[in-house]
């Protein structure tokens, strides 16, 4: 099952990079959140600790619900053009991904040699959500695909917590999870007044001079 | 006894085809709210085509006239080799998974000739964009049906899923496959199996020309195809046993076979709903991440898992 969800997850890294346009990208991001939700409560009822529900449901609440829904009134306000500003293709895109995965599974397979599927599955994974979250961020040229890639790294960073430490202390993850919200409203914020300031948020055209 | 019961398993199995067809349909009206046709309607279909004229071009040649033959046979033969109700039941020694892709392209080229045989600019126009997606959709198939066999150290269908059982490798094969699916049955995001609107439909306009008992031979090979493909997808998915090997008796077998079939369909329907038809040429990524994924499951199965 675990193992199910994990292959979901990262089939929804790999759909990120497909997208043309933002809203798709903040509903790729709202789905693998809820299956990394998903993957949390599963190891939440393995390990019967209440802390863990707590953590899940603040995940739900948190990257689910809270964030994808303030993106979506941003992308509405600021009225912006819709489309990512691809740097690669997506078909480019996708090969260079292969990469990093495989990079991150020669390092995986190297590192917990002989340990069960699932463990494996989950490193793997994590690390590639992570790359990829950086991908994103490198090689998409609007500045609330940005927040996205952050924000899916941080979902990566999640999930090797989870799955192969037994997640951070308690508190560490409510307050990363706080941060995270707090991070994304306030680069919303600049994002309005870049938008407002600059009349658009492409981020290769923020140095140009302004007469 | 080996051969009649095959033959009786594939006559089930061809007659049960259409009933998974108006599964899905149902599935998504359910979802939508709406009342939607009966389960059996693809069986009145088929029961009104068969009453009704055939009409044939003047300009076609034998093509047109065999085509419906050749394709429903060829996806008679290639139900003999996926594991249906029973592994023991394939036709193992005859050939591997991999003869029924050469099946499958075989009633594919039969199909696009029969299309730029009757002349008509639709039947053409059906011909090119099955061809530029089957391009796309068959390396994607064999190589995920190969990674799943490497891991399992043979090509032919019995002992293709028995020995795996669930692996991440499996697993990454399998999304790719469930994509492959989607192309292959017509289903959204790639074609648009509810309307027949001529600019966009694929397989459909290469059927245009066809009507009475032949229209009604190539429905039933696309139903029955369909379920070839879902049982491949949930062999792969869940390789729980199912034949003589595991101790369970005939009717159990068949039981979980239909519970997978079940399974596959509510996951294709609520694909379909939450899903936009994709633009031409947007379909060479949605199949580019097929193949892609298959590639994954290669790397990964080549670590071992």
């Amino acid at each position: 099952m675990t193992l199910f969800l994990l292959t979901g997850i990262m089939i929804l890294t790999y759909a990120m990079l497909v997208c043309h346009r933002i809203p798709a990208l903040i509903q790729n991001f709202r789905l693998q959140s809820l299956f990394l939700f998903l993957v949390t409560l599963d190891f939440a009822v393995r390990q019967k600790e209440a802390g863990v529900f707590v953590v899940a449901g603040l995940l739900l609440l948190v990257k689910v619900i809270l964030i994808p829904s303030f993106l979506n009134h941003l992308v509405k306000k600021i009225r912006v053009d819709e489309r990512l500003g691809l740097f690669l293709n997506p078909l480019l895109s996708l090969i260079a991904a292969l990469f990093l995965t495989w990079g991150a599974a020669v390092f995986c397979a190297w590192l917990v040699s002989d340990s069960p599927a699932v463990v494996f599955a989950a490193f793997v994974v994590s690390i590639t959500v992570v790359l990829v979250g950086f991908f994103i961020m490198v090689f998409r040229m609007k500045a609330l695909t940005q927040i996205v890639g952050l924000l899916v790294m941080e979902n990566g960073i999640f999930l090797l917590a989870s799955s192969i430490a037994g997640g951070m202390p308690f508190f560490v993850e409510i307050v990363i999870a706080f941060d995270v919200f707090v991070c994304a409203i306030i680069t919303g914020i600049f994002m309005y007044r870049i938008n407002k300031v600059f009349t658009h948020i492409e981020v290769h055209r923020l140095t140009d001079l302004k007469g | 006894m080996k051969i009649p019961l095959l033959l009786l398993q594939a006559g089930i199995a061809v007659l049960a085809a259409p009933l998974v067809s108006g599964f899905v349909r149902r599935v998504k009206n359910a979802l939508r709210m709406r009342q939607g046709a009966a389960l059996v309607q693809p069986y009145r279909n088929i029961a009104k085509y068969m009453r009704k004229e055939e009409v044939v071009s003047e300009t076609a040649s034998w093509i047109f006239r065999w085509t419906p033959s050749v394709v429903l046979g060829s996806t008679l033969a290639a139900l003999m080799f996926v594991p249906v109700f029973s592994f023991s039941l394939s036709a193992a020694g005859m050939g591997d998974v991999l003869s029924l892709f050469f099946l499958f392209s075989l009633g594919r080229f039969f199909l696009a000739l029969a299309g730029l045989d009757a002349g008509s600019a639709f039947g053409g126009m059906g011909s090119s964009r099955e061809m530029f997606i089957a391009s796309f959709v068959e390396p994607a198939a064999v190589l995920a049906v190969a990674v799943v066999a490497a891991h399992s150290s043979s090509s032919a269908a019995e002992p293709l899923v028995r020995s795996m059982g669930m692996s991440f490798s499996g697993m990454i094969a399998a999304a790719s496959l469930f994509m492959v699916v989607l192309a292959e049955t017509s289903r959204i995001p790639v074609d648009n199996q509810e309307t027949h609107l001529e600019l966009t439909m694929i397989h459909e306009a290469m059927l245009l020309e066809y009507s009475g008992p032949s229209l009604a031979m190539l429905e039933t090979a696309a139903h029955a195809k369909q379920l070839i493909w879902f049982s491949l997808l949930g062999a792969i998915l869940w390789p729980w046993p199912i034949g003589s090997s595991s101790g369970l008796s005939a009717v159990a077998c068949a039981a979980f076979f239909v519970l997978k079939i079940i399974l596959c369909a509510i996951v294709v329907g609520l694909t379909e709903i939450g899903l936009a038809k994709m633009r031409l040429f947007r379909v060479t990524d949605f199949l580019g991440l097929a193949f892609l994924f298959s590639v994954l499951a290669l790397v990964v199965s080549g670590l071992g898992y």
